[in-house]
C-alpha cells in the first residue's frame, strides 16, 4: 500500500523506529511460535515411547522443582527481607546488600561445587573423618538428588525475592506498618496482616522470576540426575537425535511457561496496594535485643554462608590448587570466545532495545505496547525452547537460501547459517532482550518527554533529537543495560551448549564440561571467573538501587 | 488576514474517549499576545501542543502566516513549523550549559551568526554572565529566562508559552511578568500564553481566550474576552 494512501496518524507511525521494533519482535517471536507449532505436528515412534514411559516423570520432576524451590525461596526471601527492613540487629547493614550476592553464582556452578563438597572425599566428610573421627553413613548428605537440586536452586535464586521485597518494603510500606504498630499489633500480626499483603505484588514478581529460572534450568537438574522437561529436551535432541520429539517436549514446556506468564501479567495488573506517592518516608527499623537480635544475625549468616561464602571459598581453594594446570593456552581462547559471543549478542540486544523503546515512547499506541511486551517475553522462555526454535528457523532459512549458496559454489544441502555463530547470537538476543529493553525503557521513563519535544520545536528532526538530546541522557541506562545483559550471556549455559558451532567452547560450557567429566577441580578457575563477572552485575544492580 | 488561524479543531487522546477540544476556532494577528485561560483539564496546554505539532487533531485545520500546517491531509512535523515553545517545567537540557541550550535551535546558522545571536539573546534576558552554568545551577526565574531565550533565539513566527510562571514564587512572578511583557514587545513576537491565573494574562496579554472543558451539552468551547 502506498504510504500516502494511509490515514495521517498511521503514516506518522510507519517509520524506521517502528519497523525496527517489528523486525525485533519477529526475531524474538518466530522461533517461539515455531516451537508452539510442535503441538500440532504428527508424532513419530519415539514420541509415543516418550509419552508412554517418560513424560509423566519429566513433568513430575519439573513440577517438584518448581513447587518446592518456589516455596523455600519465597520463605527465605520474604523473611530475610522483612528482617533487614523492619528490625535492626548486628550486621544488618552488611546483610542488606550481601544477601543479594548469591545472584552472582550460576546455579550449575553451585551444583557441582556442593556435590563435591558433600561427597565422600569432599571437605565436609573429610573434615569430620580426619578431625573428629566421625564417619557418616553413606547417603546421609546426598545432594545428588531432587532434594539437592531444590537446595541449590533455592540458595541461588532466593535473592530475587529478597531484593524485590526488600526494596518494596523500604520504600512503600512505612506509614502502613507504623500505623499497624501504633494500633497495637504485635510483630507477627504486623507481618501476616500488613507486610505480607502489602508486599504481595513485589513477592509475586520475585517468585515468578524464580519459577521461570527453575523451569529454564538445565545445569543443576542434569548434574544431579533429576529428570525434568528441560533435561529431557536435551536428551531427546542429543541422546536420541530426535529433534521432532524434542520440539514436542519444548512445545509442552512452552504451554506451561505461557500459563505462568499470563498468571504473572494478571497478578501485576491487580497490583494496586502500592502507596501512590514515591515520597513516602523510609521505614525506621525497630531494634531487636538479646536472643532475638543474635537469632536474626545467625539466620542471615547461615543463609549467606551456604548460598555464597562456602561455595566461593571452596572454588578459591580448588582454583589455587589447580590454577597452574588449567591456565593453559586454550583458557585464553575460551575467554575470547565468551567475550566475543557476549559482546555481539549484547550489542544487538541493545540496538533493538534502543530502537523499540524509542518507538514505544514516540507512539504510545496499544499496538506498540503489545509489540514491546512481546519483545521482552523471552526472559520467561527456557533456554532449551529458544534453542530448538532458533535451530528450526535457521535450518529452514538454510533450505530457503540453498539456491543462493549454490551460486556461491557450495554443495547442495549445505548448512551455512545453522552451523554458524549467528545461530547462537540469535538465541542470546531472544533470551536476553528483556534485560536490555528493561534498562532502556527505565532510562526513557526517567527522561521527561518535554526534552524531546523542546528539541523538535527548536527545529531538530526526530533523528537529530535522538542523537543530540536523548542518547547523551541515556548513557547511564545504556551502560547498565550493557553490563546486565553481557553478564547474563556470559553465564548462560543451556543455550550455548545447544546452539554453539562445532568446537566452540565458552567459559561456561568448559566449566560445566569439566564438572560433568568428574574434573571438578579443573572447573574451579573458569567457574570463579564466571562468578566474578556475575558480581559486576550484582554490584551494578545494588548501585542503581541506591541511586 | 489573520496570522494564526485555528479552524474547527477537535482533539481526543484516544478513540472512544470524550473530546478534550471540540470544534475550536480562533484567530490571532501578527505581533499579538493572546492569553489562554481555563480550568485544569480544559485543554489549554493541548491547544498549544496542537499548534506546535506535538499532537495531531482529529478534525479541523491550523495555519500560520497563510501556510496550512495541519488539516485533513497535511501534517507538518514540529521542526518545520517555525514555532517556539516554552514548556511548563522549561525542559532545559540538563547536560548542556546555558549557552548550549540557547544555541540548540540555531544549527542552521553559521558559527559567527550563532555567536552574535547568543549574545543578543543573553542580553535580552539579562543572563550574560551565566553562559557556562548548567540548568541545575540556576534559580527558577533564571531557568525560565533561559527557556524563553532558547525559544526566541531561532526567531519563531509564533511563541507558545505553557504556564510559564507555575514554578515561580509569588514575588518573583510579579517581577518576571513585567520583564516578559517587555521582552515580547521588544522581540515583536506573536505569542500564545497559557495560564490558569487571570492576573498573568492581564499583565502580559493584549486579549484573552477562555476555554472550557467540553461537556455533552457544551459545544464550541472558546470565547474571547478583552
Amino acid at each position: 500500500m502506498k504510504k500516502s494512501l494511509l490515514p495521517r496518524s498511521a503514516r506518522r507511525q510507519i517509520n524506521g523506529w517502528t519497523m525496527a521494533s517489528v523486525i525485533g519482535a519477529a526475531v524474538v517471536l518466530l522461533p517461539i511460535l515455531y516451537v508452539l507449532t510442535g503441538l500440532f505436528r504428527p508424532a513419530n515412534e519415539n514420541w509415543d515411547k516418550v509419552k508412554q514411559f517418560l513424560l509423566t516423570d519429566y513433568i513430575l520432576g519439573s513440577a517438584k522443582l518448581v513447587i518446592f524451590t518456589g516455596f523455600f525461596a519465597t520463605f527465605i526471601g520474604v523473611v530475610l527481607a522483612w528482617l533487614v527492613v523492619g528490625y535492626s540487629f548486628p550486621l544488618r547493614r552488611f546483610y542488606k546488600w550481601a544477601l543479594v550476592l548469591p545472584l552472582a553464582m550460576p546455579p550449575y556452578i553451585a551444583a557441582y561445587t556442593y556435590s563435591s563438597m558433600t561427597g565422600y572425599t569432599g571437605v565436609i566428610q573429610a573434615t569430620l573423618r580426619n578431625r573428629f573421627d566421625l564417619v557418616l553413613p553413606p547417603g546421609t548428605i546426598d545432594v545428588m538428588s531432587d532434594r539437592g537440586a531444590i537446595f541449590v536452586l533455592t540458595l541461588c535464586l532466593f535473592p530475587y525475592i529478597f531484593m524485590l521485597t526488600r526494596v518494596f518494603l523500604e520504600r512503600q510500606s512505612a506509614s502502613f506498618i507504623e500505623n499497624a504498630r501504633l494500633l497495637g499489633h504485635k510483630p507477627l500480626s504486623v507481618f501476616f496482616r500488613v507486610v505480607l499483603p502489602l508486599a504481595r505484588p513485589a513477592i509475586m514478581a520475585g517468585v515468578m522470576l524464580v519459577l521461570f529460572e527453575v523451569l529454564s534450568d538445565f545445569g543443576v537438574a542434569n548434574y544431579f540426575g533429576v529428570q525434568t522437561v528441560s533435561t529431557a529436551i536435551f536428551q531427546t535432541w542429543f541422546g536420541m537425535y530426535d529433534v521432532q520429539s524434542a520440539m514436542k517436549l519444548a512445545a509442552w514446556l512452552m504451554v506451561a511457561v505461557l500459563g505462568l506468564f499470563m498468571l504473572e501479567r494478571l497478578l501485576r495488573r491487580s497490583r494496586r496496594y502500592a502507596s501512590p506517592t514515591s515520597r513516602s518516608n523510609p521505614l525506621k527499623p525497630q531494634p531487636l535485643k538479646g536472643i532475638a537480635a543474635w537469632g536474626a544475625t545467625l539466620f542471615c549468616t547461615l543463609v549467606f554462608l551456604l548460598a555464597f561464602f562456602f561455595p566461593i571459598a571452596q572454588l578459591v581453594v580448588w582454583a589455587i590448587e589447580t590454577g597452574g594446570t588449567v591456565w593453559r593456552s586454550d583458557f585464553l581462547d575460551l575467554t575470547v570466545n565468551t567475550l566475543k559471543g557476549a559482546g555481539l549478542g549484547t550489542a544487538i540486544v541493545l540496538l533493538i532495545a534502543i530502537l523499540s523503546s524509542r518507538a514505544a515512547r514516540m507512539f504510545d499506541s496499544p499496538f506498540m505496547q503489545a509489540l514491546t511486551r512481546l519483545l521482552s517475553a523471552g526472559y520467561a522462555v527456557p533456554g532449551a525452547i529458544v534453542a530448538i526454535g532458533v535451530l528450526a528457523v535457521f535450518i529452514a532459512l538454510d533450505e530457503w537460501l540453498a539456491p543462493f549458496y549454490g551460486m556461491l559454489g557450495k554443495e547442495e544441502g549445505a548448512l551455512v547459517l545453522s552451523l554458524s555463530l549467528a545461530m547462537l547470537i540469535t538465541g542470546y538476543v531472544i533470551r536476553f532482550m528483556a534485560t536490555g529493553y528493561g534498562a532502556l525503557e527505565a532510562g526513557y521513563e526517567k527522561m521527561p518527554k518535554a526534552y524531546s519535544e523542546a528539541s523538535r520545536t527548536l527545529g531538530r528532526s526526530s533523528l537529530a533529537t535522538f542523537f543530540r538530546v536523548e542518547l547523551p541522557l541515556l548513557r547511564g541506562s545504556l551502560l547498565s543495560g550493557f553490563v546486565l545483559t553481557f553478564v547474563e550471556v556470559v553465564k548462560e549455559l543451556p543455550l550455548t551448549m545447544l546452539l554453539r558451532p562445532f568446537n566452540y567452547d565458552t567459559l561456561s560450557t568448559r566449566a560445566y564440561q569439566y564438572a560433568t567429566d568428574e574434573r571438578v577441580f579443573d572447573a574451579a578457575l573458569p567457574s570463579l571467573f564466571l562468578v566474578l563477572i556475575g558480581l559486576i552485575s550484582v554490584l551494578f544492580i545494588l548501585k542503581a538501587e541506591r541511586s | 488576514m489573520s496570522f494564526v488561524a485555528v479552524d474547527g479543531v477537535t482533539f481526543r487522546f484516544a478513540a472512544g474517549q470524550s473530546a478534550v477540544i471540540e470544534d475550536l476556532s480562533f484567530a490571532m494577528s501578527r505581533g499579538e499576545t493572546v492569553g489562554v485561560l481555563g480550568a485544569s483539564g480544559s485543554g489549554k496546554s493541548t491547544l498549544l501542543r496542537l499548534i506546535a505539532g506535538l499532537e495531531m487533531p482529529e478534525r479541523g485545520s491550523i495555519s500560520i502566516n497563510g501556510r496550512v500546517i495541519v488539516d485533513e491531509r497535511v501534517f507538518v512535523e514540529p521542526e518545520k513549523r517555525g514555532v517556539g515553545m516554552v514548556f511548563q517545567d522549561y525542559a532545559l537540557f540538563p547536560n548542556m550549559t546555558v549557552a548550549d541550550n540557547i544555541v540548540f535551535g540555531l544549527h542552521k546558522l553559521k558559527r559567527e551568526e550563532r555567536r552574535l545571536r547568543l549574545e543578543e539573546m543573553l542580553e535580552l534576558v539579562q543572563l550574560s554572565g551565566y553562559v557556562r552554568r548548567y540548568p541545575h545551577e540556576l534559580s527558577g526565574g533564571q531557568q525560565q529566562r533561559v527557556a524563553l531565550a532558547r525559544a526566541l533565539a531561532p526567531q519563531p513566527s509564533v511563541l507558545l508559552m505553557d504556564e510559564p510562571f507555575s514554578n515561580l514564587d509569588a514575588h518573583l512572578k510579579a517581577a518576571i511578568r513585567s520583564e516578559l511583557r517587555q521582552i515580547l514587545r521588544q522581540a515583536g513576537t506573536t505569542c500564545l500564553l497559557v495560564s490558569h491565573d487571570e492576573a498573568d494574562v492581564d499583565a502580559i496579554c493584549d486579549r484573552s481566550l477562555h476555554v472550557r472543558a467540553v461537556e455533552a451539552s457544551d459545544f464550541g468551547s472558546a470565547e474571547f474576552a478583552r
